[in-house]
């Protein structure tokens, strides 16, 4: 049987989580490539485990920490945070995209302000390395998280500045924090 | 990683500011050999502005234009450019052209792929010496970094916000690799579309990531220009990424794969 895992960085109350499920490609209702067809149908099959009662361990002990652990372990890991999240509940469905490697969708389910299952329903099977360091860099909404995720910000890409609008810029200011 | 400490140089090339931190013992971050390599790193940027700037007289973009030399007696950095940003031209549909206005320009493509070959040739190696741990380099928003084997550094990237200048819209976390933003919060629209010539709107601000800043800063240009349709996504040498419209309305990709939000009540009203 073929398998994947997917694994999904997300920032939570400070902790960084790192969740990884096994995903059976012939165990997920194939989507269709339609966009809007792929976003109903994936809010429908939102997954059973949402009320996994380890999701809600652990989020105290780690709250110190905040260098994610490298990479998805083989095992679906469980750690999560407080329900008091800015992450909101539903699904986060991206649209089937055809690719070089193939058709690539992903669907991911926030129940609680907890992400409760992470799917892929079409990935290539040739990629997995791409999966991860994917993982590790989707940008992430201030307003989905807490102010505090800011914090720890070493530097700030943004629309290219001039010299002079330098000295306005947050990059400025962290240049000179680091000095 | 606590035994990591910041060093930061800060320096004006090519009409931006340019920032280079580097973390580590403080052996590293204080060895010369360090801010040598960093010097080093910056003068490169200094040399590429003095090749490629077209507010030079005298750089060899500019005697081009004026037919003083060819392609062929131009230093050679001038064609691997220019066979770079042909390449460009087809990969992203001509969203991206150096020759659209009749000559080689190649503005648009020089600054991310000077500042991650300045960054290839004399920081990242530094990450193989005793004590690194991470070192990266920001050009007026977009940046190549990198990590020290086995080290468990996190480089926190902030996008800013382009409706709220010094505001952070969103945050990623990188380990090696690159992040650009184009767009058109500080310099308004001036960002043309090749095939049309017109200033392009509807995307006020693109991030991408990816591997390689050269392909970033091409990308994310490509996405200010390509508007509201992402199906370059798809040709990109993108990891992730997202753009934030004139209207507020943010998109993100993970690869190829564009990533929305359906909030319950959202969904619940489809």
């Amino acid at each position: 049987m073929k398998r994947i895992v997917y694994g999904l960085l997300a920032t939570l109350s400070g902790v960084v989580l790192l969740f990884s499920y096994r995903t059976s490609l012939e165990a997920v209702m194939p989507v269709a490539a339609d966009d809007t067809a792929g976003t109903t149908s994936s809010t429908t099959t939102a997954p059973a485990p949402a009320s996994t009662p380890s999701s809600s361990a652990g989020a105290p002990d780690t709250a110190g920490t905040t260098t994610p652990s490298a990479s998805p372990s083989p095992s679906p890991s469980t750690s999560t945070a407080q329900t008091t999240s800015g992450l909101a509940d539903g699904t986060y469905t991206g649209d089937a995209v055809r690719t070089r490697y193939g058709n690539v969708q992903v669907q991911i389910t926030v129940s609680g302000g907890a992400i409760t299952d992470v799917q892929v329903p079409q990935y290539p099977s040739s990629n997995r390395e791409d999966q991860q360091i994917n993982a590790r860099a989707l940008p992430v909404l201030i307003s989905e998280t807490t102010s505090a995720q800011s914090a720890s910000i070493r530097m700030v890409s943004g629309a290219t500045y001039t010299s002079q609008g330098y000295t306005q810029s947050l990059q400025s200011a962290l240049d000179q924090a680091q000095q | 990683m606590s035994s990591s400490e910041p060093r930061v140089w800060v320096e004006t090339i090519m009409g931006t500011v340019v920032s280079v931190h580097a973390y580590g013992t403080t052996a590293f971050v204080q060895d010369a050999e360090t801010a040598a390599s960093v010097a080093c790193a910056f003068d490169e940027l200094r040399e590429a502005d003095r090749i490629f700037s077209t507010y030079r007289e005298d750089s060899e973009i500019s005697r081009l234009h004026r037919g003083k030399i060819t392609l062929d007696e131009a230093h050679p950095l001038v064609a691997e450019v220019a066979a770079a940003c042909l390449d460009a031209e087809q990969r992203s549909g001509g969203r991206f052209s150096a020759t659209w206005r009749g000559w080689f320009d190649p503005t648009g493509y020089v600054k991310g792929w000077a500042v991650e070959r300045a960054a290839r040739m004399h920081l990242l190696p530094l990450l193989a010496a005793t004590g690194a741990t991470a070192i990266g380099i920001n050009a007026g928003g977009d940046m190549q970094v990198g990590t020290a084997p086995g080290s468990d550094w996190v480089w926190r990237v902030g996008i800013a916000d382009p409706h709220r200048a010094g505001e952070v819209l969103a945050i990623m976390d990188v380990v090696d690799g690159a992040v650009a933003t184009s767009g058109t919060a500080e310099r308004g629209a001036h960002i043309l579309d090749p095939r049309s010539g017109e200033p392009a709107t509807g995307v006020r601000s693109a991030t991408v990531v990816a591997d390689s800043l050269a392909e970033a800063d091409l990308w994310a240009t490509v996405a200010i220009v390509a508007g509201d349709d992402l199906s370059w996504v798809s040709a990109a040498d993108s990891r992730s990424g997202m753009t934030v419209s004139d209207d507020g309305r943010v998109r993100r990709w993970m690869g190829a794969t564009e990533v929305s939000v359906v909030t319950h009540a959202d969904s619940a009203a489809r």
